[in-house]
């Protein structure tokens, strides 16, 4: 890292630049959605006002050593609609979320392609159209209304810079106030005040793509021309990322954090040529670098990517920052095809602010709009077990129950409301055409649905299966007065439950085909079902926060769990496995057809820091992740933890079950270990530097 | 025939090339004063503590069956130029075991990390097919080796001048045990037993570590390290002006 790029780093890590933040009220932006109330302005109108206001009133901030400009001063962004006028739209529609535009990806390409003065033509040629209805007017005018706001602040920030003396930035500044990127520079700069608009809109989760692909002809073109070394393209690369980094405490999440400011890199093209090249290189160099959060960093991959490339995404691994997260392009690609996905959108995939597979320009997905309760589903069934004589008829009537609730869910959200964002849609394909407002649809307008407890609920049939059904060890009455009364009274058949059943993540045959089964049922359950929006419901195997919600209310589980205690998150096994190891694992979380539950959702698998104290032991990690692609897993995330990690697992166990300790010799997980052997690797931790 | 091992422990990542699965055969010969796996000492399956719940550590697995869960992973290996381990425990107390065990594993890499004390035969029954020896050389002064691990070293290194003979690879692994064999003279006596073998991809120093302790109570004994366990090992580096590769764990 060179000096100027540490000492921006320093200055907006220690936060120096929040001294010059405002909020809304200083400048009476709070009082606009009043104001606009009272005029009766159109809300897609309220939206470019809005933008407008907001971009009028930042002030250009010009960090020392800076080339890629552009610091948010406004610390809040207003709604454009007041309390009541809120109140009054919960009463008629549905919300998702915060309400406003979400999680999708923009065209980056296309914009940077284009310029802006390019897109405002397309608008206004597009507005003499006289067959046009009222809404069509008000779109296209908010959307003109939009552009020219941004583009007025790059010529205030333009104006700024050359005042004082920066003339190449202001010259960057000058052709991209228009014009479309001529120069890597350019483009980062214009991705810059694309995005910083995007955030300024109230869009959320706003995800950068894949950008190591539309940047990439940049970079070649500069470097063709001479007017770039591959030191001085990576230094602006790398500032890119950490402009991410300045603003993002800001950015709002479930947690500090989750902003969604992912980027995917690499990825096979129509010709089978995999496209891993410069500026992907330097994508995950400059995080190893920068060693901070954002942009969050996905390698797309299959069976056939180089070694050497997982060896780059293990050497990042390493670094413990939880990322880059690995994509199957072998079962991903086939499985969007099969959801209905055009083959150049699905090899187009980029992932959501987690994991959910998107595609950038056409995709206005709501990918998280609600979450399937594997395991709550099983409890209910479990009701009404002594009904049945034979596992196969209670599986029957298990897949019934998820059929039954994935009807439930999908009628369930109806009249959606969302915030219009015409700057968005300047972003995303066919708005223009339509002359309609992105919040109002897309290209694709699918629903994703995560599926919780997974895990849990197949190991609690196993145990049905084995112990009630086969070796009839287990009676109807023991078993429901075990989970009537939370295992009270019944502590030894808990424990054998916990410790000794067959789990997922052991590669033995029946857990694992029985998670693949669930999984089967919640995909056809969701299979034909149409949105309001026309879209499609798609299942996943990813949990977001559902895992906290779905397990606090869910009884005590036939797999020994007690009532409310946690479930796993994610693609993941049991808390209560005891580890067969990472490849046993792998092995059975591979096995399900995952391209029919292709909404996302990673096996995660829990790395200490202390196995890469062996050099060898990134190109080793680097073949076990390999060897998951190959395997046919659709998702893998690896966390790589630290002595802070290790604390919050001694106080929480149930949440670390994966995380690997290397003790001298030999590797072990840090749960299974005795608590003195907790506290000496802590302890020894404590002295590392 | 049947054996009885301990542990089968995945993506081992210290014992030898690629992905790894190591094989931990229970009962040893030698009972060092650093042994971090001391339920690897006796033959027979014991009880183990284990979060306060009592467990059965070690049981007894049929050549077949342990070479079948072995061989499921037989195209990670391939792929990632790695295979299977063992390790004990002294495997080699199990020779006629390990060797119906390797027999069945046709085609998959194997290594054995052995004290190399052992008969004679049993180490050549071994040795001739093992594709790699991880092998362990802990003193080189016999009262020293016998005060410290409870047996003199003359079957080991007799052993080691076999392996040497033979020219098949093999890593010399050198536990660093504060004040008891990270003298720079040990060092130098161990390079010289090393000088000019062909085989020796290279010497591994493991560092002592103070979680060693931790498993004594769990089988109901109670360590004593005849030595300062707080104080750092020396490392002193007489392998790379040989001509050795060296890595310190």
């Amino acid at each position: 890292m060179i000096q100027r790029i540490e000492n921006l780093r320093a200055f907006i890590r220690a936060g120096k630049h929040f001294g010059f933040r405002h909020t809304p009220e200083d400048y009476g932006l709070d009082r606009l959605a009043t104001h606009f109330a009272e005029a009766g302005l159109p809300p897609v109108q309220r939206s470019s006002r809005m933008l407008r206001a907001l971009l009028n009133a930042e002030m250009p901030i010009i960090l020392e050593g800076e080339k890629i400009v552009a610091t948010r001063t406004i610390s809040r962004i207003p709604s454009v609609f007041t309390e009541e006028e809120w109140a009054r739209i919960r009463e008629k529609h549905t919300l998702h979320e915060r309400g406003t535009v979400s999680n999708i990806s923009a065209d980056y390409e296309g914009i940077l392609r284009d310029g802006l003065g390019k897109r405002k033509a397309q608008v206004l040629e597009r507005a003499k159209d006289p067959d046009l209805n009222e809404d069509q007017r008000q779109f296209l005018s908010a959307a003109v209304e939009s552009i020219e706001a941004v583009q007025d602040f790059i010529q205030k920030y333009r104006d700024c810079v050359r005042s004082a003396g920066l003339e190449d930035i202001a010259r960057v500044l000058s052709n991209i106030h228009s014009g479309g990127a001529a120069t890597l520079w350019e483009a980062l700069q214009l991705l810059r005040m694309v995005h910083f608009a995007l955030w300024e809109s109230d869009c959320y989760h706003n995800t950068l793509g894949r950008f190591d692909q539309y940047i990439y002809p940049y970079y070649r073109a500069d470097k063709a021309a001479g007017r770039v070394t591959d030191e001085e393209a990576f230094d602006l690369i790398e500032e890119f990322f950490l402009t991410c980094n300045k603003d993002s405490d800001l950015y709002v999440g479930m947690q500090q954090g989750d902003n969604g400011q992912s980027i995917v890199l690499a990825g096979r093209n129509e010709k089978g040529e995999y496209l891993f090249n410069e500026v992907s290189k330097m994508c995950l160099k400059a995080s190893y670098e920068l060693n901070l959060i954002d942009p969050k960093i996905n390698l797309r991959c299959d069976a056939h990517t180089p070694l050497d490339v997982f060896v780059q995404g293990a050497h990042l691994t390493k670094r413990g920052l939880g990322f880059p997260q690995y994509d199957n392009d072998d079962v991903v690609i086939p499985g969007l095809e099969k959801l209905g996905y055009s083959p150049e959108d699905a090899r187009n995939y980029v992932v959501a602010a987690c994991w959910e597979f998107i595609i950038p320009k056409n995709g206005m997905e709501i990918v998280n709009i609600d979450a399937l309760s594997f395991a709550g589903v099983v409890s209910n069934a479990l009701e009404h077990l002594g009904e049945y004589d034979s596992y196969e008829a209670f599986y029957a009537y298990v897949d019934r129950c998820i059929k039954a609730e994935c009807d439930r869910i999908t009628q369930a959200h109806n009249n959606l409301y969302i915030v219009p964002a015409p700057f968005m849609s300047m972003l995303m394909g066919g708005t223009i055409e339509k002359a309609q407002d992105i919040s109002l649809g897309g290209n694709s307008n699918n629903y994703g649905v995560h599926g919780t407890g997974l895990s849990t609920a197949a190991d609690s049939l196993e145990v049905i299966k084995k112990y009630y059904f086969e070796e009839k060890t287990l009676s109807l009455e023991e078993l429901m007065d075990a989970i009537h009364h939370n295992f009270k009274g019944h502590e030894a058949l808990q424990e054998h439950l916990r410790n000794d059943a067959p789990k997922m993540g052991l590669d033995l045959e029946e857990p694992d085909s029985i998670g693949a089964a669930l999984l089967n049922s919640f995909a056809e359950g969701l299979r034909g079902k149409r949105n309001e929006r026309g879209g499609i419901w798609r299942a996943g195997t990813g949990t977001a926060m559902y895992y906290i919600f779905h397990a606090k209310d869910l009884p005590a589980t036939p797999d020994g769990r007690f009532a409310g205690e946690v479930i796993p998150a994610n693609f993941t096994p049991s808390m209560f496995l005891r580890q067969k190891g990472p490849v046993s694992v792998m092995r059975s979380f591979s096995k399900q057809k995952l391209e029919d539950t292709i909404n996302g959702g990673p096996l995660t698998i829990e790395l200490d820091e202390s196995i890469f104290r062996n050099e060898e032991s990134v190109e080793k990690l680097a073949m076990l992740i390999r060897s998951y692609i190959r395997l046919g897993g659709h998702q893998l995330q690896l966390n790589t933890l630290n002595r802070e990690t290790l604390l919050d697992a001694k106080a929480h166990p149930e949440l670390h079950r994966d995380l690997i300790v290397r003790v001298w010799g030999w590797s072990g997980y840090f749960v299974e270990l005795d608590e003195c052997y907790q506290d000496h690797i802590i302890e020894r931790i404590k002295y590392k530097i | 025939m049947d054996g009885i091992i301990f542990s089968i422990e995945e993506f081992a990542i210290n014992d030898g090339p690629g992905i790894r699965t190591t094989v931990f055969l229970k009962g040893c010969p030698l009972r060092c004063a650093w042994c971090h796996n001391p339920e690897g000492w006796r033959s027979e399956p014991e009880k183990m503590l284990k979060k306060g719940r009592e467990e059965l550590c070690g049981y007894r697995i049929s050549a077949v069956d342990l070479s079948k869960r072995l061989s499921r992973d037989r195209d990670l290996f391939r792929e990632s130029g790695g295979g299977v381990t063992f390790t004990g425990g002294e495997p080699l107390q199990q020779a006629p075991f390990l060797c119906e065990v390797m027999d069945d594993l046709e085609g998959i890499h194997k290594a054995v990390e052995t004290s190399g004390y052992a008969p004679e035969e049993a180490f050549r029954s071994v040795l001739e097919r093992a594709d790699c020896t991880l092998f362990d050389i802990k003193l080189v002064d016999s009262a020293l080796h016998r005060q410290y691990t409870g047996v003199g070293n003359e079957p080991i290194l007799r052993n080691l001048k076999t392996l040497i003979a033979s020219g098949k690879p093999f890593v010399a692994r050198i536990p660093l045990i504060p004040g008891v064999n990270d003298t720079r003279e040990n060092m130098e006596a161990t390079a010289s037993l090393l000088q000019g073998a062909e085989g020796l991809q290279r010497v591994e120093l493991l560092r002592y570590n103070r979680v060693t302790g931790a498993k004594y109570p769990m089988v109901g004994l109670t360590y004593r390290p005849p030595f300062d366990e707080n104080q750092a090992p020396v490392v002193h580096d007489v392998f790379t002006g040989r001509g050795m590769k060296l890595l310190v764990l």
